[in-house]
């Protein structure tokens, strides 16, 4: 088995000649850059790991000379040595170590484990609670208010089904216990906190908790008043346009909105809009051109 | 990963759960007591109910225990200074929403 060649050295951004002081530096000045608990990176922790591993190994005089014997072989040879071969001529295992990294399973490349895998000790290990991790979790509006099951892919691969519950808000967290970080010693799994975000409505806008959506009117039921259908959320519902609305009238749905912080719902606000035919039959064009000559009406003028 | 037949249920904020005693926050964070009485000796949670003998927390005080154990044994840190990370990291976070929300 032939298992790719890690530089350790180019990881921590020190030379192959570098002090063990400088290498003790480079590693925890990376080490703060890069730990999950801090950084926001998406590949933090791949990082961290990967620092952890090269600090593991060129911490330890005894593991370092190895490593780089290793590296002159792979060097002259283009890839790893067979492990036999790296046994016979140095032995294995039983080196001791400072390092106070420690990671959950599978911490370590294969890399690692294959060359350096037995001894490498960890300092301060114990059962430890594993990180929480953060997912955005974009809903629509009607997935918002409806809840339901949702199947979820995270960076890592992971992918799993929620039960999403009904009535959620933009920027509501909501968390799922278990699913963060592996715990490390045997320590329980982290959780996972999902964001919630809504996603933009083809039909309907948001104003915080209200919803605003653009109602169309013939003009006659815009003058003469009418019962017509507005789509909601979660269907549709009848609402009375007024005699006389011009475009702009907003109408009220109470409590057809989205959920509310504390409770309730917010409200849905239908804008009528008038709209007009874009052709018309010669009798249509007729009873028109009756209403222009019988009203008085002035759109423009200061009685509108 | 399979799918699970019974999938799990995405809770509220868990700030709308019971407060819990301080060898369930050590439970729930892996560690033994006497280090989660350390880190509560260092202020790195309070209690948010309960009576002085019998004083109750937060669940959220178990995340926020691992963490600062995590950062002190990783960065070779002390108890003090892992508790003003996790503080800092807090007010770093409170100002980055803050930021976004004005946006």
């Amino acid at each position: 088995m032939s298992v790719g060649f890690k530089d350790y050295y180019e990881v921590l951004g020190v030379p192959r000649d570098a002090s063990s002081d400088e290498i003790r530096r480079a590693y925890r000045k990376l080490a703060r850059q890069y730990h999950p608990d801090i950084s926001q990176e998406s590949d933090a922790e791949d990082r961290f790991k990967e620092v952890g591993e090269a600090y593991e190994v060129l911490s330890d005089p005894e593991k370092r000379e190895r490593y780089d014997r290793l590296g002159d072989q792979q060097r002259a040879g283009g890839e790893a040595p067979d492990m036999s071969d790296f046994e016979d001529l140095f032995g294995r295992g039983g080196f001791g170590s400072d390092v106070r990294v420690e990671f959950g399973e599978g911490g370590f490349s294969d890399f690692f484990e294959r060359w350096f895998g037995d001894g490498a000790g960890v300092a301060d290990a114990g059962p430890l609670r594993g990180r929480d991790r953060e997912a955005v979790l974009e809903l629509s509006l009607e997935e918002s208010l409806a809840g339901g099951r949702r199947r979820l892919s995270l960076d890592d691969g992971e992918s799993f089904e929620v039960e999403i519950p009904p009535e959620v808000r933009e920027g509501q967290r909501i968390r799922i216990a278990g699913k963060g970080a592996a715990g490390r010693g045997g320590g329980p799994a982290g959780d996972l906190y999902l964001l919630v975000r809504l996603r933009p409505h083809p039909r309907f806008r948001r104003e915080g908790d209200d919803l605003q959506v653009d109602l169309r009117v013939a003009p006659w039921e815009a003058a003469l008043g009418a019962t017509v259908p507005v789509p909601t959320l979660s269907g549709t519902a009848q609402v009375r346009v007024p005699a006389g609305s011009s475009s702009g009238r907003r109408l009220r749905l109470r409590g057809r909105g989205l959920p509310a912080r504390g409770g309730g719902r917010g409200n849905l606000y239908a804008t009528v809009q008038v709209a007009v035919p874009k052709e018309l039959s010669d009798e249509q064009r007729e009873l028109f051109e009756k209403l222009a000559a019988a009203s008085d009406f002035d759109p423009r003028g200061s009685g509108r | 990963m399979s799918t699970r037949r019974t999938p799990p249920r995405a809770t509220e904020e868990v700030a709308v759960e019971e407060a819990v005693e301080l060898t369930v926050v050590a439970r729930q964070a892996g560690v033994r007591i006497a280090l989660a009485r350390r880190y509560l000796a260092f202020g790195l949670f309070d209690p948010c109910q309960g009576t002085s003998e019998a004083p109750l927390f937060a669940p959220t005080c178990s995340a926020r225990l691992a963490k600062a154990e995590r950062l002190r044994r990783d960065l070779s840190l002390n108890y003090a200074g892992a508790v003003l990370v996790c503080e800092m990291l807090d007010r770093i976070r409170e100002l980055e929403d803050r930021l976004a929300g004005s946006r």
